[in-house]
């Protein structure tokens, strides 16, 4: 185990991953946003809505990561060096997300209730609100928020992959310490951020939870992705003995445990607005529980929680990459419906109504995304192969 | 062999002895042998050919059994023995029970979890026969042994082979 060839050439994504395969993926996120930009010429209304969506989940995916990459240094995790890549490489992402949030700032009016000023000089509750939620803040707020984020994640991948060529393993330490501030500023930029784009489409509407509820959905998904990218670059020949199943059990017991949490907030939030019966409060739930969004309610408690808890609770699953692979596609499925469930029926307001730009939307920004993250693993390794505790990942074992 | 004899003890130089000794014995077809040392050496489970401890499914009787139990306590409390409506809601309100039936179920998966263990490992045991060694006491520091209990089928050739894979001070224990 310790006289693994770290030779540059195994740790350097080559040939198809970083040649052909961004190509096809900008061609597809090209093609199918063009399309989708068709249909939001034709019916922006329907169509914000889709690509809010869509953004939401990308955006959840990247934020997810800046939290994992986070949580390695705050923790000083030892196991999971040869997996960080990955997520630094999807949380630079952030960018990208930053520049795709453009569309939406046009399409405001379309997406949030509180932007017609008529129907809020008649509602009180609106009013009140006002000093927030106005057009202006909200965009400021924005501009901070990725700001934000793009320092962030711009910290600590330059952080972690100029150590590949200087060795320097004062990078490490600072960036443990930068971890611990840049969480807070990440919690609280998360749970604002979310409630700024999502929360604010049902404006009476408040959840004090709402962000974590967010957060877990996204680091479930962020953790699935991980895993299936880290399959797929391992099936082209990479990592084979660096990532081993030692490590896809750990990133299994994470998604497991984080999937467990996203019930508990799920259900909390759920919880305390059954109980008080507030119609402010209630007023959200009535809601999503309208017609068919019920069944997809239900789809979620069973499917997001409730089959995966006593399916995936084995470590045997988590152990075999097949079964592995199932459970991490499954979470990630689950995760979409789940952000469907949250925005969608602010539109749909009878019933689930899927539409061409709900999948257009989500191929032409995941297209873009993805080959994004194929593009930038042309200049940067496949695993820090300078960490100071490099070595402890590679011997990682599981009890 | 006498009749009050727990086994033979060997000792070891190093964790990469005992790992390597054990991977022998196992080899040689042993199975009633244990490996005692300081700290935790991985793949001794392997080495030593343990079996995955079955606590896991003890514990998840447990969590179901405290499952039920809250749940049924509940629905059965407040719809046929003690009806109480409160804030207007209706008698089932499985949303309310959710919280304690969660609770029931983490502290009856918890008691399993503890007293299985004890049970598991034949717990509370005043003394453990290996403790009569005066050379054993260094396996709290630096000491690593095996002992090949005499309930083990092959126990008559256990001293033989204890020093073909390397062992020292060969003892035998007393029960």
């Amino acid at each position: 185990m310790n006289n693994i060839d770290l030779n540059k050439n195994k740790v350097q994504l080559q040939g198809y991953l970083t040649e052909k395969l961004p190509k096809l993926l900008f061609g597809i996120g090209a093609v199918f946003l063009f399309i989708s930009f068709l249909f939001l010429y034709n019916d922006p209304h329907h169509a914000m809505f889709s690509y809010l969506n869509s953004f939401t989940f990308f955006l959840s995916l990247s934020l997810g990561a800046l939290f994992i990459v986070l949580i390695f240094y705050l923790t000083r995790a030892g196991w999971g060096i040869v997996i960080r890549r990955v997520p630094e490489n999807l949380m630079m992402n952030i960018g990208l997300m930053g520049i795709l949030f453009i569309p939406i700032l046009f399409g405001l009016h379309d997406l949030y209730h509180w932007t017609h000023l008529k129907d809020v000089a008649a509602d009180p509750i609106l009013q009140s609100k006002q000093p927030y939620l106005n057009t202006t803040f909200f965009i400021i707020r924005a501009l901070l928020f990725f700001s934000i984020w793009i320092w962030l994640t711009r910290k600590f991948f330059k952080g972690s992959t100029s150590q590949d060529s200087n060795a320097k393993p004062i990078i490490t330490a600072k960036l443990q310490k930068a971890s611990t501030y840049g969480m807070l500023i990440f919690a609280l930029s998360f749970s604002f951020g979310v409630f700024d784009w999502i929360m604010s489409l049902t404006p009476h509407w408040y959840s004090t939870i709402f962000g974590i509820y967010m957060f877990a959905g996204a680091t479930v998904c962020v953790l699935a992705t991980t895993s299936l990218l880290l399959m797929l670059i391992r099936r082209f020949g990479y990592l084979k003995d660096i990532v081993t199943i030692e490590h896809f059990h750990d990133i299994g017991k994470l998604m497991y445990g984080f999937n467990v949490f996203w019930a508990y907030i799920a259900f909390s939030q759920y919880f305390l607005i059954w109980y008080a019966n507030v119609p402010e409060e209630t007023v959200y739930y009535l809601q999503h529980f309208k017609g068919s969004w019920n069944t997809v309610a239900i789809i979620l408690a069973i499917g997001h929680f409730g089959i995966p808890f006593i399916l995936f609770m084995s470590r045997h699953v988590k152990r075999n990459l097949k079964t592995h692979c199932i459970m991490a596609i499954w979470l990630i499925l689950m995760h979409i419906l789940d952000l469907y469930w949250v925005i969608m029926p602010n539109i749909a307001k009878k019933g689930i109504h899927i539409t061409i730009p709900d999948i257009t939307c989500f191929l032409g920004i995941g297209g873009i995304y993805f080959g994004l993250f194929f593009y930038r693993f042309k200049n940067t390794l496949l695993i820090p192969i300078n960490d100071p505790r490099l070595s402890e990942s590679l011997k990682f074992q599981n009890h | 062999m006498s009749e009050n004899c727990f086994g033979i003890l060997a000792e070891f130089k190093s964790p990469h002895d005992l790992l390597s000794a054990a991977e022998k014995l196992r080899g040689k077809g042993y199975k009633n042998f244990d490996a005692y040392s300081p700290f935790p050496i991985h793949g001794m489970d392997e080495a030593t050919g343990i079996k995955p401890s079955i606590l896991g499914w003890i514990v998840l009787v447990g969590g179901a059994l405290g499952l039920s139990a809250g749940f049924g306590l509940q629905t059965w409390v407040s719809t046929s023995a003690y009806k109480i409506i409160v804030s207007g809601k209706p008698l089932f309100s499985y949303q309310a029970f959710v919280p304690v039936t969660f609770e029931l179920m983490v502290l009856f998966a918890a008691f399993f979890t503890v007293f299985g263990m004890f049970a598991l490992n034949k717990l509370p045991m005043h003394y453990h026969p290996l403790l009569k060694s005066k050379n054993f006491e260094s396996v709290t520091s630096h000491g690593y042994f095996i002992a090949i209990e005499s309930s083990d089928p092959q126990f008559n050739s256990a001293e033989n082979v204890l020093i073909e894979v390397g062992g020292s001070n060969i003892e035998k224990i007393e029960e």
